[in-house]
């Protein structure tokens, strides 16, 4: 991993050049929109608004939004069974939304068209890892894109509050055997992310190399398959969304009373500094890791 | 019998894509370069051409040319990159991780380095959600970069990692050029080298090297530079090039004759390689590869 580092030139136009804050939203398209929902309601998700002419809905506690895509044009062709739900998008909070997109479109980045999109208004994209899309919004203070495109679901409780101070704390992206170095290439150049060395680790799923976002709030964490899956077929894709929380045990216990149930197995269980869920709906998978979110200045 | 180490290329042959890819995999190539215009030019459409590529139990060495990319402006510059993100998806339908892209020999191409290396990190960057690896070319009578030294350059210079060189043997041994320029060459950049041969002692002129370029070559073996070109792979070797040597043979006679027979000198060529030249330079290996030669 550190040839990959030594190899890294800093983007020249400093270290954030599009203004990145946060994570907007993260989205799941999926063709049964009701299990992921009730299986994000017990993760403390409550949904909040429904797309005004899509099959899209809209789920939050505290700073995090959860985009339910089920518009079946949306739908990734390349996971089987189709039911499974993916992570298919994710939002990045920027200066402004337009100048990052033409910036980040001139450097190499794929255009999405307008129609392909979840939202209506007009919110760009690229492609990213396998069939998912990364979204520029810069409407998130004040004013958000909710607003426009989505009409909030009657009494119900718009900002629900997080479940042990859960907060978005990075995405785990599968790719191909020696994809890494590629990756690290394409998140630094464009978006401005850093390769953090090997001894820096959270949580309890210590593989592969982490980046770091340009407001160092938020991580993408990328992972090769290991040595006897190296010839295996395997799509690259969005493998799991990681959940910051101050006191990982307590979250734990306050989500198994919900529902949800954590690996315990030898090599993977729950203990201070993270836990993993079990598989549910397929391969849907939610990690825990130990975080202040009081460290991170870019939320709401 | 396999040949691993070897891929035969779509070009080098004459007739429909399906009877080529039929030739190849019974002369034994487990892999070949695909030609973007015999998968488009497919009588039953691209579909069906990636699905004979697909159904034909040939690997997929890579897919070329993407030519004329670099150093182009404004609305050229975007169509330019339009053409290359049309031949990255074909590229990837195929199940190709390489695309070749030749040095632009365009009048229009602006010749500065640090607009050519701009673009071709802009490529670079398109390739990667695709899984495609991009191997800059040579060309003698390019502008940009007219051999593998100049586009090692540039390429060095990118620093991208899946941003790497194509090297046709014909360059070198057709401009004489010193071996010891590939000493400058990190062995892990070059994806992809490229092979034959070509029946003249000499290639005086451009306009001659030219036509010779792309309607005289022989495999190696068979022409007249064998001692060149093998001392090439065997420099190669030395270096620690482990990728694929692809037999990329334009030849106005080959385009007249059936697909297995010329296949079969494709095979000569590469048995030729294997125990003349490859089994003398790096005996180790070599015995790997007769050991799994056996198995077969």
């Amino acid at each position: 991993m550190t040839n990959v580092l030594e190899h890294e030139a800093v983007p020249e136009e400093g270290p954030n050049p599009l203004g990145i804050s946060g994570i907007e939203f993260i989205e799941f398209a999926t063709s049964k929109p009701q299990a992921l929902g009730g299986l994000l309601e017990k993760l403390g998700f409550r949904p909040v608004a429904r797309h005004r002419s899509r099959e899209v809905e809209l789920y939050r506690q505290g700073s995090m939004n959860i985009v339910v895509n089920s518009q079946p044009a949306d739908r990734p062709h390349t996971v089987h069974p189709a039911e499974t739900p993916v992570l298919s998008a994710f939002a990045l909070r920027v200066r402004d939304a337009e100048a990052a997109f033409q910036r980040v479109r001139d450097l190499g980045g794929w255009e999405i068209p307008v129609r392909a999109r979840a939202m209506e208004l007009n919110i760009p994209a690229i492609h990213g890892a396998g069939e998912s899309l990364i979204y520029f919004v810069d409407r998130y203070n004040e004013f958000s894109i909710y607003d426009i495109d989505f009409r909030a679901i009657p009494s119900v409780e718009t900002k629900p509050a997080a479940i042990g101070d859960l907060h978005f704390f990075g995405i785990v992206q599968y790719i191909g055997p020696d994809r890494t170095a590629d990756w690290v290439w394409f998140y630094s150049q464009l978006f401005g992310f850093t390769p953090l060395p090997d001894r820096v680790r959270f949580g309890i799923m210590p593989k592969g190399l982490l980046l770091q976002s340009p407001c160092r709030s938020f991580f993408l964490q990328l992972i090769e398959p290991e040595d006897n899956a190296r010839h295996a077929a395997m799509e690259e894709h969005l493998q799991r969304i990681g959940f910051g929380t101050p006191d990982v045990m307590a979250t734990v216990a306050l989500l198994e009373k919900r529902g949800i149930e954590f690996l315990t197995s030898e090599k993977v269980h729950s203990n201070d500094r993270g836990a993993l869920t079990k598989p549910c709906l397929g391969s849907v998978m939610f990690e825990l890791v130990h975080d202040e979110p009081s460290i991170h200045t870019a939320r709401r | 019998m396999i040949i691993r180490d070897f891929g035969m290329s779509t070009v080098s042959l004459a007739g429909p894509l399906d009877a080529k890819l039929v030739a190849i995999r019974r002369a034994g190539f487990s892999q070949a370069m695909i030609s973007a215009s015999e998968i488009v030019g497919h009588p039953g459409g691209v579909a069906a051409g990636v699905c004979a590529v697909h159904h034909s139990g040939v690997a997929v060495t890579g897919l070329e040319t993407l030519r004329n990319f670099e150093g182009l402006d404004g609305r050229l510059h975007d169509y330019k990159v339009d053409v290359a993100k049309s031949m990255l998806d074909l590229c990837q339908d195929l199940g190709g991780r390489l695309l070749i892209v030749e040095a632009s020999t365009s009048s229009h191409a602006n010749t500065n380095a640090d607009e050519i290396i701009r673009d071709l990190r802009t490529l670079a960057i398109l390739a990667i959600p695709k899984g495609v690896r991009i191997a800059f070319k040579g060309v003698s009578w390019s502008r940009t970069a007219s051999n593998f030294a100049a586009a090692g350059e540039f390429v060095l210079r990118a620093n991208c990692r899946n941003l790497g060189l194509a090297i046709d043997a014909f360059d070198i041994v057709a401009a004489q050029a010193p071996l010891d320029d590939l000493d400058a060459i990190d062995p892990e950049q070059i994806f992809v080298v490229q092979l034959s041969d070509f029946t003249w002692q000499t290639v005086p002129s451009i306009a001659e090297n030219t036509a010779t370029k792309t309607r005289f070559r022989v495999f190696p073996g068979e022409g007249a530079h064998s001692d060149e070109l093998a001392a090439f792979v065997s420099r190669l070797d030395v270096l620690g090039y482990s990728g694929v040597y692809s037999f990329d043979v334009y030849n106005d006679d080959y385009q007249q004759m059936p697909p297995d027979a010329v296949v079969t000198r494709a095979r000569r060529a590469a048995e030729w390689l294997e125990e003349t030249v490859l089994r003398q330079s790096l005996p180790v290996p070599n015995i790997e590869r007769s050991r799994r030669t056996a198995q077969d």
